[in-house]
């Protein structure tokens, strides 16, 4: 397998390609101004959209929605469905809550998002004055990178509207992301040379083709500054101005996507100016490359052009017969693709190697296969149509394999629930039992009465009822003497005053400690307290339970048999509409290859042609 | 001759086509298709959509009932002084989640995510969290740092956030849990 930097870099238009980006790439930002996250459930759908998950993001969405679990996001995850609804390709369920968002909102800057959100809703289902109405009514700056998507798309609907001076004096005014206003004046560009404003066009082209950057570049503005030099070279050849074509031609980098078309040009320049010498050396170097490229294709043709006009009409037949060769071998290799994208093996092998994770919008196709018969997908995969229906096609995929793996939780879901019910009817005559027995509120009068007992010590100050057994058992038979027969007689008086001497010692020690005591005592009837209140609850979720489970079981039940046919439903209408994509894809894939064919075989044609003109002319040499 | 400038002109065509902005306008016909088609899958995505919604649903009240329910989420506040690499969690000395961080996730939590890390039930009670963040902190050294919560489970969910947030004045990674109100 071959790694290629980008699928959409092949497409077939700058247009295309800006414009998806514009539409697609990064559909929805949910970083208005920093967004502080209060909810965790909202959090957590951010992480799934950051990651491109749209699908995850927006089934997690709408459920912790329906849990009323954002309290503090309620505008912002509404603006977000609507945006992940956009980034997955749904945009008519997108503008039906854009819309509706516009009606309830009064933050000005969840208003000014949403309008820019609707506009590329209409935009992309080409409701082009709606869309510069939505792009209008915004108040506000917007973050930097949706303003650089709205200067770019409102220049686009200039453009698409014939008012290429407003484009112009928009793009002139706007200081945004450097990216997007390169390639916003590359499109104007080309539009208004295709308009025959060759001068004003050449001005805004020259702009991009003159950039300077470096080697180390992001590749993309090296790759546009390649193709607006391209552009405005060939635009000047069709003008005939060949020495401005080829100054223009040579500032491509020899080694970009673009550097085969630039060879080709330079050397038209240059057979336009009647040195077919010099021309030749670019076509050489051309016809050696990847025959993928039609520019490539063409310099096949154009060596042996350029031999005939240098008077060398047997090596031009030679290159002539070398070229019939690989057109005719070509051709074979394309009947082959189209006989595969008949089959039904072209889908199939594009996608062989893909996880089929439910990306979304922004899923490209890194890797396609690198054979004989695969190599001319490349136009099928570069038209916008086929990558699209591509995308929505293993969409597809990715559902029906999210379907079936719910199918298979759903029959662990039903065996839980019968595992449950077992369990219930066996516990079932304990746990009645035990919450008919009086156990709990004994354990709390039994508390109560502790509590008290600690209160009524602190508020008389009953430092001995703090005290440990110990040392009570002591401060009890020390009272109990003076209840003894004679405590009060003349013989009794030195024990009295021993009596009253220990009295004393184990009042101080027991008054020292009293606090300490008193807090411990506080913090274990605290901790008493708590599991008690445990305890509560636990009784209460089993009274709860006890009632509740038969019903949320028959509920659990009903709603699985209710989901399970769904199931199955829904996986059918996914096959019938697979089928359908592939049908879709198979007729564009057919339509570009024969495309392919018609050129190579008009090629051929021409070779022939040229070739049976230089054998007259030998011909008639020898005669 | 004539086949040359034949050659150049449908050349220089073609090319001018190739760099054009093009029209993706089709037939009539075809483009009626691809609207139905569009709308029809769209139509369908989003019975997929409401179907995964209602199973999902169903998942977390038959698994995680209201009741018992605890979940750990991670989140991210700067994280300038330590680059994520996995969170290991236990509770009430078991383990019960160990997590690697892909590059993609931790941008996610750069960039204001919440990674739901754990979804559980716990009994009402007393019960004791203990987080362990391992990563690169600072100068790209190998870094760990474990963070504990006590914490009493009521009837009802419980939610609880693994915080990893910049300590500047220390230029140090500052780890939390807390209970998310």
């Amino acid at each position: 397998m071959r790694r290629y930097p980008s699928i959409a870099g092949l497409s077939r238009s700058i247009f295309v390609t800006a414009a998806i980006a514009a539409l697609c790439s990064n559909a929805f930002s949910a970083e208005p101004n920093g967004v502080l996250v209060r909810d965790p459930h909202y959090g957590e759908v951010l992480f799934h959209f950051y990651q491109q998950d749209y699908f995850t993001a927006l089934t997690h969405l709408a459920a912790f929605r329906e849990q009323k679990k954002f309290s503090h996001h309620a505008d912002e995850a509404e603006l977000l469905q609507g945006g992940l609804l956009l980034s997955w390709g749904q945009h008519e369920e997108a503008g039906r809550i854009f819309e509706q968002l516009l009606a309830n909102a009064d933050d000005p800057s969840v208003r000014n998002r949403t309008w820019f959100y609707l506009g590329k809703v209409r935009y992309q289902r080409g409701h082009i004055e709606a869309a510069e109405d939505a792009f209008e009514s915004i108040s506000a700056p917007l973050p930097e990178e949706l303003d650089a998507e709205r200067y770019n798309l409102l220049a686009r609907i200039y453009m698409d509207q014939g008012r290429f001076k407003a484009a112009a004096d928009l793009l002139a005014g706007w200081e945004g992301k450097a990216v997007w206003a390169v390639y916003a004046r590359y499109n104007l560009g080309v539009a208004m040379v295709r308009m025959g404003e060759l001068e004003a066009g050449a001005e805004l082209l020259n702009s991009v083709g003159a950039m300077s950057l470096g080697a180390n570049d992001n590749d993309e503005l090296l790759s546009l500054r390649d193709r607006a030099n391209v552009a405005l070279g060939f635009a000047y050849l069709q003008e005939g101005s060949e020495v401005q074509a080829k100054e223009i031609l040579q500032r491509v980098r020899l080694t970009g996507p673009f550097s085969n078309k630039a060879l080709l040009g330079v050397g038209w320049a240059d057979s336009a100016s009647q040195d077919y010498r010099k021309a030749l050396v670019p076509w050489l170097e051309l016809s050696q490359r990847d025959l993928l490229d039609s520019a490539v294709q063409e310099s096949l043709l154009a060596v042996p052009y350029a031999m005939a006009k240098l008077d060398s009409d047997p090596v031009a037949a030679q290159y002539y017969v070398r070229a019939l060769q690989i057109f005719e071998s070509e051709i074979q290799r394309i009947d082959s693709a189209i006989a595969d994208a008949a089959g039904g093996r072209l889908v199939n092998t594009l996608l062989k190697d893909d996880e089929f994770s439910t990306g979304g919008w922004n899923w490209q196709l890194e890797n396609i296969p690198d054979d004989n018969r695969t190599r001319y997908l490349y136009f099928a995969i570069a038209d916008h149509r086929f990558h699209e229906g591509l995308k929505s096609y293993r969409d597809l995929i990715a559902l029906n394999r999210g379907l079936y793996s719910w199918g298979e939780k759903l029959d662990t879901f039903s065996n839980m629930l019968e595992t449950l019910e077992v369990a219930y009817a066996d516990r079932l005559p304990e746990t009645t039992r035990m919450l008919a027995s009086d156990d709990l509120q004994r354990l709390r009068d039994t508390y109560n009465s502790l509590q008290a007992r600690a209160s009524a010590g602190v508020d008389a100050h009953d430092v001995v009822s703090f005290a440990p057994e110990v040392e009570q058992a002591q401060w009890h038979r020390l009272v109990s003497l003076e209840g003894m027969p004679g405590w009060d007689s003349e013989a009794a008086s030195d024990l009295r005053d021993k009596q009253r001497l220990l009295k004393g010692l184990l009042l101080w020690e027991m008054e020292k400690e009293y606090k300490v005591r008193a807090w411990r005592q506080e913090r274990a009837l605290q901790d008493l307290g708590r599991q008690l209140e445990f305890a509560e609850q636990s009784y209460a979720a089993l009274e709860n339970a006890e009632a509740s489970v038969p019903g949320n079981v028959g509920d659990f039940d009903r709603r699985i048999s209710a989901l399970s046919p769904r199931i199955t439903s829904m996986r059918a209408q996914l096959a019938s509409s697979m089928d359908k994509h592939i049908d879709y894809l198979h007729q564009i894939a057919a339509r570009e290859l024969n495309s392919q064919k018609d050129r190579l075989m008009s090629y051929r044609a021409q070779a022939r042609f040229a070739l049976a003109s230089i054998y007259d002319r030998l011909s008639a040499r020898a005669e | 001759m004539g086949i040359h400038h034949l050659v150049k002109n449908i050349f220089v065509g073609t090319m001018l086509a190739l760099l054009s902005h093009i029209s993706l306008a089709d037939p009539l016909a075809q483009a009626a298709a691809i609207t139905s088609l569009d709308h029809d899958t769209q139509a369908l995505k989003k019975a997929v959509l409401d179907l995964n919604k209602e199973l999902f649903l169903l998942e977390e009240e038959l698994l995680y009932p209201a009741n018992t329910q605890v979940a750990v989420f991670v989140s991210m506040d700067v994280g300038q002084y330590f680059a994520l690499e996995s969170v290991q969690l236990t509770m009430d000395g078991k383990d019960v989640g160990n997590y690697l961080y892909t590059e993609r996730e931790v941008d996610a939590l750069h960039r204001g995510g919440v990674h739901q890390l754990y979804l559980g039930n716990l009994k009402v009670g007393e019960h004791e969290l203990v987080a362990i963040f391992t990563g690169k902190g600072p100068h790209g050294r190998d870094y760990k740092r474990g963070a504990t919560l006590e914490f009493a489970k009521n009837i009802g969910s419980k939610y609880v956030e693994l915080s990893i947030s910049d300590r500047v004045e220390q230029l140090q990674p500052e780890f939390m849990v807390r209970e998310w109100d």
